[in-house]
């Protein structure tokens, strides 16, 4: 009999980029496995490239590997030559640090970040050798779990999971496993432990709530079939952020990721409140690390890592409260270890001179703005609090400083969109264009090119626009066309994103329980690894549809009601319903909101879960 | 760019002292691109905490020299890379400073001063243990054949991108060809550095194309570096 290990290694050669698949990596926990009491995989619906680069991913394998007898392990999606030998060859999927099948651990987690990632879950499970449907899995399977942003509406994938985790995972993950241990030790069943499971704040066990739909196809009710599992399930939050669990170590790949270098966390949650943004509210409240801690973990990631780059992560990295003191602190740092400091997610209004300065010093890129859209009217019903000074400013300052290369991101389909304010986005590239020539030459760096790149709104659940319909492809192509028309600069390159995988997104993202079939029946025809446009089948998907009697126009293209009850009701993702009508009908009326800065807006959730503004009188 | 670009570092005159590092590179590092086997290098020493020789150019980063690379699947220990230190340290503090902080599959087996050139590196010793669809003793016979061709041409892509048709046959030198439980051990001895480059990759494509064979399993170490006069690099 040869080892895993020495199957895997046959096929390693015949594949690209064989790294990716035999573990080994400085940072990776082996552990004795006979001394370990729980095993949890940690799936990524996604290549390696992708997942290795997934932050709440190294938060939860260094917080579970703590504990001695706790083995936690990654598991990526093979790409495809690797997978076809795989499945040729009879190897299950494995975890890459023992290698041992995932069918053999007692939890299978996957963290959900998009929804073209949804058919890799049934993929990876299948070729794990573990049944995807929950309900085809007996004891002898790992409890399959899922997390991440896209279980604020968990229902198209309910029929696959036995359990989600609303919110952030820190303290429930913990809990879930402690408990999980004790049960084991009493040779409990799945079903008692998911019972028990239900009485953890944060834990979501589909199987026992039951969906009523009305004659039209909406939702009438969800209600729990069983005494213990709650009416409303509230997701998780870390109140006291600063002492927040935070690894020391990162698994260091051996082949280039997408983002390869250590990665610190300053703050979590945002105060802007952007309409169209779903991490916008769903991570609220704002917390932020301070300057301290955020140093340290800095530190101690660059030592353990040997990264010659650091980039700060959160929504919006400018909106600390003691920003300049915190990049002053990190380049004496970073500069002395000849380190980058990558400063991603800056806002263009905070966008000040001394700022720029100091990420010149470190190193001269491009810059990326999102004015999302290209008119103030069309900003302010998104609730985008920024004007069309204050990035013109920005880009004026960054030309000066010798940038030359703007990136703007918008999106195309917004609620109350006109035609106008599609040629507003060319209109504003121009200006920008003419910007440029109007800085002396001296000063600005050579060959400009702006790139705009257009992206198709996606209405979110647990947004102001969940009521929102998406525009239909029809409309939408004729925005593109008509932006392209408006562009008249060689120095404009305009890209816009494919059409098809927004209609996907936006049925997915709210649709119901019974898209579990649709789901099923596209991957039995052989979609997954959607979100790569080589493998993305969408007629393959629109068959799924047919076939299961469904259309995508009722999930992507409906108006909402705001007394409809939405697929993800029962989720309390602490931003109150009221909150979310009343900034729908604010948008309508183009009205904006202030951000938590300025003034509480009463978004509903409270003081007690650490919120740096939360707590301040509102007024509605 | 604007103006008033100063180099970081153009006020340190910093000292530098070389150092030739000789390294394994097999296991699961076998898997390693060469590319990205540099990059492991570099944070390798930068974790190690060494006092170590950055290039004084805008973009200072770890001065770090490979003579050659290690094609992808094959492992090796005699693999040498030169980097340079600010301050002169015992060779055997620095290996072990290193070595502690590699991965499994990489290890620092020595650390000296360059005696060697690295244009003065000519040709690389290897020995191939593989499998076939034919058994090894069959496997032997026809390499024998192959080895009596007159000619052995591969198509190799230029710079141009169009394709050349280069004869291999005067580079390829066999020390030594038998069988070993049913593996074939087949040594050889191939041309490398600045001057030519032929990977055991080629010729056993070559070879297995000519006859048909479809190798099983297959494992290649290189096991010497060599200069003209056939002495070992250091």
């Amino acid at each position: 009999m040869q080892s895993m290990k020495e199957r895997i290694e046959r096929l390693l050669l015949k594949v690209q980029k064989p790294a990716r698949y035999i573990g080994g990596e400085v940072g990776s926990i082996i552990k004795d496995k006979s001394k370990v009491d729980v095993r949890f995989a940690f799936c990524f619906p996604d290549t390696y490239d992708v997942g290795m680069s997934h932050l709440g991913m190294k938060i939860l394998y260094g917080l579970k590997n703590q504990r001695e007898n706790w083995w936690c392990e990654r598991c990526f999606m093979p790409e495809t030559d690797f997978e076809a030998l795989l499945r040729e060859n009879n190897i299950p999927l494995y975890a890459l640090e023992s290698l041992d099948p995932l069918s053999e651990f007692d939890f299978v987690g996957f963290t959900l970040q998009y929804e073209l990632s949804y058919n890799n879950v049934l993929e990876m499970l299948d070729l794990a050798g573990i049944p995807v449907l929950a309900a085809e899995r007996d004891d002898s399977m790992p409890i399959v779990i899922g997390g991440g942003p896209c279980v604020c509406n968990p229902e198209p994938l309910a029929d696959f999971f036995d359990i989600f985790i609303i919110g952030e995972g820190e303290e429930v993950n913990i809990e879930l496993l402690e408990l999980y241990e004790n049960m084991k030790h009493n040779g409990c069943t799945k079903l008692e432990f998911l019972k028990e499971a239900v009485k953890i704040e944060g834990i979501y066990v589909p199987q026992f709530y039951d969906v009523s739909y009305n004659e039209d196809g909406t939702v009438k009710a969800i209600t729990p079939n069983i005494e213990n599992a709650p009416a409303k399930v509230r997701k998780r939050v870390i109140a006291d952020f600063d002492n927040v669990y935070y690894p020391d170590a990162f698994v260091v790949p051996f082949t280039q990721i997408v983002h390869d270098r250590a990665v610190v966390e300053v703050l979590r949650g945002c105060i802007r409140g952007c309409r169209f943004c779903q991490a916008g509210f769903i991570y609220r409240p704002f917390r932020e690390k301070s300057i301290e801690t955020i140093k340290n973990e800095t530190k101690c990631l660059c030592e353990q890592t040997g990264y010659e780059e650091v980039s700060l992560s959160s929504l919006s990295t400018s909106d600390h409260t003691k920003i300049n003191e915190l990049l002053s602190s990190l380049v004496d740092y970073t500069d002395g270890e000849k380190i980058n400091l990558a400063l991603p997610s800056l806002r263009v209004d905070t966008f000040s001179d001394e700022l720029l300065e100091k990420i010149a010093s470190v190193r001269k890129s491009g810059l990326t703005f999102a004015p999302e859209a290209g008119t103030q009217k069309l900003r302010d019903v998104i609730n985008k609090n920024l004007t069309e000074d204050e990035i013109l400013r920005t880009c004026k300052t960054a030309f000066e400083g010798g940038y030359a290369t703007v990136k703007l991101y918008f999106m195309l389909g917004l609620p109350e969109e006109t035609f106008d304010d599609v040629a507003g986005i060319a209109e504003l590239a121009q200006k920008v264009v003419d910007l440029y020539f109007e800085v002396p030459k001296q000063m600005r760096g050579k060959g400009l090119q702006v790139s705009i790149s257009t992206a198709t709104f996606v209405p979110k659940p647990f947004t102001p626009f969940e009521f929102e319909p998406q525009d239909t492809p029809e409309q939408i192509l004729e925005k593109q066309a008509h932006l392209l028309r408006n562009v008249t600069s060689k120095k404009i390159r305009v890209s816009t994103h494919m059409q098809k995988n927004s209609i996907l997104e936006a049925v997915l993202a709210r649709g119901d329980r019974r898209l579990g079939k649709v789901i099923y029946t596209a991957w039995k025809k052989g979609c997954y690894l959607d979100g790569w446009d080589e493998h993305f089948k969408f007629d393959k998907w629109m068959e799924a549809f047919e076939e299961c009697g469904t259309d995508t126009a009722f999930y992507a293209n409906r108006r909402r009601s705001y007394d409809e009850v939405f697929p993800w009701s029962h989720l309390d993702y602490l931003v109150s319903h009221e909150f979310f009508v009343r900034e729908n009908k604010k948008a309508h009326a183009i009205q904006t909101t202030r951000n938590c800065k300025e003034g509480c807006s009463g978004c509903g959730i409270k003081k007690e879960y650490g919120g740096v503004y939360c707590g301040a009188k509102h007024n509605t | 760019m604007a103006q008033n670009i100063t180099p970081k570092l153009s006020t340190l005159q910093i000292e530098k002292f070389d150092y030739r590092a000789v390294y394994a590179k097999c296991g699961r590092a076998r898997y390693i691109s060469h590319l990205d086997f540099m990059r492991s290098m570099q944070r390798i020493i930068k974790r190690s905490k060494l006092p170590v020789w950055h290039t004084q150019g805008f973009n200072p980063h770890v001065y770090l020299m490979f003579p050659l690379a290690l094609p992808l699947g094959t492992d090796s220990r005699v693999e040498i890379m030169d980097f340079a230190l600010t301050q002169k340290l015992d060779n055997e503090t620095v290996r072990k400073q290193l070595d502690e902080k590699c991965p499994e599959g990489i290890e620092i087996i020595s650390v000296a001063q360059p005696v060697h050139k690295h244009t003065d590196i000519k040709s690389a010793d290897y020995e191939i243990r593989f499998t076939s669809n034919i058994g090894a003793g069959e496997c032997i016979r026809r390499f024998g054949e192959f080895m009596q061709l007159e000619k052995i041409e591969i198509e190799k892509r230029t710079k141009k991108k169009t394709v050349n048709l280069v004869d291999i046959k005067p580079y390829i030198n066999v020390t030594e060809i038998n069988e070993q439980d049913g593996w074939v051990v087949l040594k050889l001895c191939l041309p490398c550095g600045n001057d030519f480059n032929l990977n055991t990759n080629v010729v056993l494509d070559a070879f297995c194309e000519r006859y048909g064979i479809e190798i099983e399993q297959i494992c290649t170490q290189r096991t010497k570096i060599l200069l003209g006069n056939g002495e070992n690099f250091t």
